[in-house]
């Protein structure tokens, strides 16, 4: 492979794991900060088991996340400096709001939240996680409208070589846009619902304790599942009225697109007609379980196809029919160099994400007990003390 | 509107070094004077509430960098490629260190996380120093220039210096001394020195580097009205997990 094919990969295998863990924290942050406001309404330690146990899986999650999050910020400059000397002055601002609003506030909240558990007042305990959702939106809509930008580079104009912004309110309402971050959102939803959905299958179907607990949230997770899914196809067949001339003729971007298509609209039906009309009773059929855990990570392979039909149906362009992928590489960049960053991301990434996805399924198996979320002193055994 | 820009900037990158400049020192300290498992607990713990509220600062400066510089973003992160591949791979590690070391019991996962830490932290540290180094030859010089390997060595005390008064102000019991909120500014301003220093020479080259008027216009139209939530934010963790807090005790997260 030359320098591009492998640059191009690095970017494709760091995008995809960012992606899988932020489409699971898109989701689960709404639910859990649903959780919580319903246990600061009620205080009931029902309710307040709940939060912990999702809340832990939720910041597990989160930690790789983050990481896989700086890496690809950095990428742009490491790999594909031609991108900002051509577009920076209009991309690099949604990317910098994306930074300095969104999410420096969501890990601000998120540490208030992890760290002030049983310390801070209940209602300003509570607006913290409601915070944390809100920027991780914003987030979300900042890197869409930056994506957009590439797919569909409205509100700029070239000159003298390089693109500058004229209309911001163009960049901000792109066709591009508009329908492909709802899209995105209700896909974490989604996939958060089966998450849900999954986890307590598991549980049930090991039976023993804790089976109110999962039927509860078994029940949770087929309604989330099922919102999600019907905007995510809505939303997914909006988009269509503003995809650039051309964009799925070839059959890279053209297969990942139907393999999401395909299997989205059978979930849809699966979630909607069958999960749905049966969320009274499929906690308590027991042979449904390990189908619905085999439905897990489906979710998640449908959005890794989507980004690559998205991102695929690009090429050869970096911006849409203005600068080609391969004249936004750095110039300069050899493949010894770019072998050795991507084996190293590659190899520490991806040990992470397994660490990562081994430590949720070991929560999901010890159940709602001993959580490090909120744990008060006396919970622990012989724990060590600090402030 | 360039010298606001600048001055956020300079405002980012600086308050990076004053405050995770601590969070590394304690991470560089944890083999130094963390000999017992329950000691590097309590650093941990003592550092645990502003970590995530402080390593954002330096995303901060990468999509200021961006927004602002373009130019110098591609130009500076490309110069120094295999520098800031070693130093995303450090940061990576030190914070899988913190989130993981406590999700599993035993002594043998936690010692291997602590240890990812403090390399880590290391990592960082010292790779600053080169790339401050590397900043002020634009970008031009070797990696190994003995300048800059000098200046690794120096910001890499720096912060130990700064996290170890860090620790006598909110865990006087580990650091085995007592520093008061004056001193630990002091560190702070110590600590982002060699940033300031940088950021002030490049002043001139800076101002002539900056993104167009239109450009700078709509991202602080777009950021001044959160600017006050950012700032309140930062200030709530300050007061909230101010020493004297300290009389609920429970067991970290990290």
């Amino acid at each position: 492979m030359d320098a591009l094919d492998l640059a191009r990969t690095q970017f494709a295998v760091t995008g995809s794991l960012h992606f899988l863990f932020v489409l699971l924290t898109l989701g689960l942050a709404p639910l859990v900060a649903i959780m919580h406001t319903r246990w600061t309404r009620s205080g009931a330690p029902e309710h307040e088991r709940t939060v912990r146990f999702w809340g832990q899986v939720y910041v597990t999650n989160y930690a790789v996340g983050i990481v896989t999050g700086l890496v690809m910020e950095f990428q742009f400059g490491l790999s594909w400096s031609g991108l900002s000397r051509y577009a920076g002055d209009v991309f690099g601002a949604p990317l910098a709001m994306e930074t300095l609003v969104a999410f420096f506030l969501e890990s601000t909240f998120l540490g208030l939240w992890i760290f002030g558990w049983g310390r801070l007042p209940k209602w300003l305990h509570l607006a913290c996680i409601w915070a944390v959702t809100l920027t991780a939106y914003a987030s979300a809509w900042f890197i869409m409208a930056a994506n957009s930008f590439l797919q569909n580079p409205a509100g700029a104009v070239e000159r003298g070589g390089r693109m500058e912004l004229v209309d911001a309110a163009a960049l901000f309402t792109n066709k591009t846009l508009v329908f492909s971050f709802p899209h995105v959102i209700s896909a974490g939803l989604f996939t958060a619902g089966m998450v849900l959905v999954g986890a307590s299958a598991y549980r049930l179907r090991r039976g023993g304790e804790d089976a109110a607990f999962f039927t509860r949230s078994m029940r949770t997770g087929i309604v989330t599942a099922a919102v999600g899914i019907t905007l995510t196809v809505g939303y997914g067949y909006a988009q269509f009225g503003g995809i650039q001339e051309g964009k799925f003729k070839g059959d890279t971007a053209a297969t990942p697109l139907a393999l999401m298509m395909d299997f989205g609209n059978l979930m849809f039906l699966v979630a909607v007609f069958l999960m749905l009309p049966l969320v009274r009773f499929l906690p308590r059929w027991r042979w449904t379980h390990r189908l619905l855990m085999i439905l897990t990570p489906v979710p998640f392979v449908l959005a890794v196809c989507g980004w690559l039909a998205r991102e695929l149906g690009r090429q050869p362009w970096m911006v849409w029919k203005k600068l080609t992928v391969a004249d936004a590489m750095s110039p300069g960049l050899t493949p010894g160099m770019i072998t050795v960053s991507l084996v190293g991301f590659t190899a520490v990434l991806g040990l992470l994400a397994l660490t990562d996805y081994a430590l949720i399924a070991r929560l999901i198996r010890r159940g709602p007990r001993d959580l490090d979320l909120g744990a008060a002193a006396e919970e622990r055994p012989a724990p060590a003390l600090s402030y | 509107m360039e010298l606001i820009w600048y001055a956020v900037f300079t405002l980012l990158l600086s308050g990076y070094f004053a405050l995770e400049g601590f969070d590394l020192g304690v991470g560089l300290l944890m083999p130094v004077i963390g000999r017992t498992q329950e000691t590097r607990d309590r650093m941990v713990a003592a550092m645990a509430p502003f970590v995530l509220a402080n390593e954002v600062w330096l995303v901060a400066v990468a999509g200021a960098l961006f927004g602002v510089y373009p130019h110098l973003e591609g130009e500076a992160l490309f110069g120094l490629y295999p520098l800031v591949v070693a130093m995303l791979l450090s940061w990576v590690v030190r914070d899988a260190g913190l989130w993981f070391r406590r999700r599993i019991d035993g002594p043998g996962w936690r010692r291997f996380w602590d240890a990812m830490i403090t390399a880590g932290s290391l990592g960082l540290s010292f790779g600053w120093g080169v790339a401050l180094y590397a900043a002020t030859t634009g970008f031009g010089s070797s990696l190994l220039h003995p300048f800059g390997l000098l200046l690794g060595v120096v910001v890499t005390l720096l912060f130990a210096w700064h996290g170890w008064t860090f620790l006598g102000w909110r865990a006087p019991e580990t650091a085995g001394i007592t520093r008061t909120g004056r001193a630990l500014a002091l560190s702070a301003l110590a600590a982002a020195l060699p940033a300031l220093a940088v950021l002030g020479g490049s002043l001139p080259y800076l101002l002539d580097h900056s993104a167009p008027a239109s450009t700078l216009g709509v991202m602080g139209v777009m950021a001044l009205p959160f600017a006050p939530v950012m700032v309140l934010a930062q200030v709530w963790v300050w007061r909230f997990f101010r020493p004297g807090r300290s009389a609920v005790r429970t067991p970290s997260f990290f």
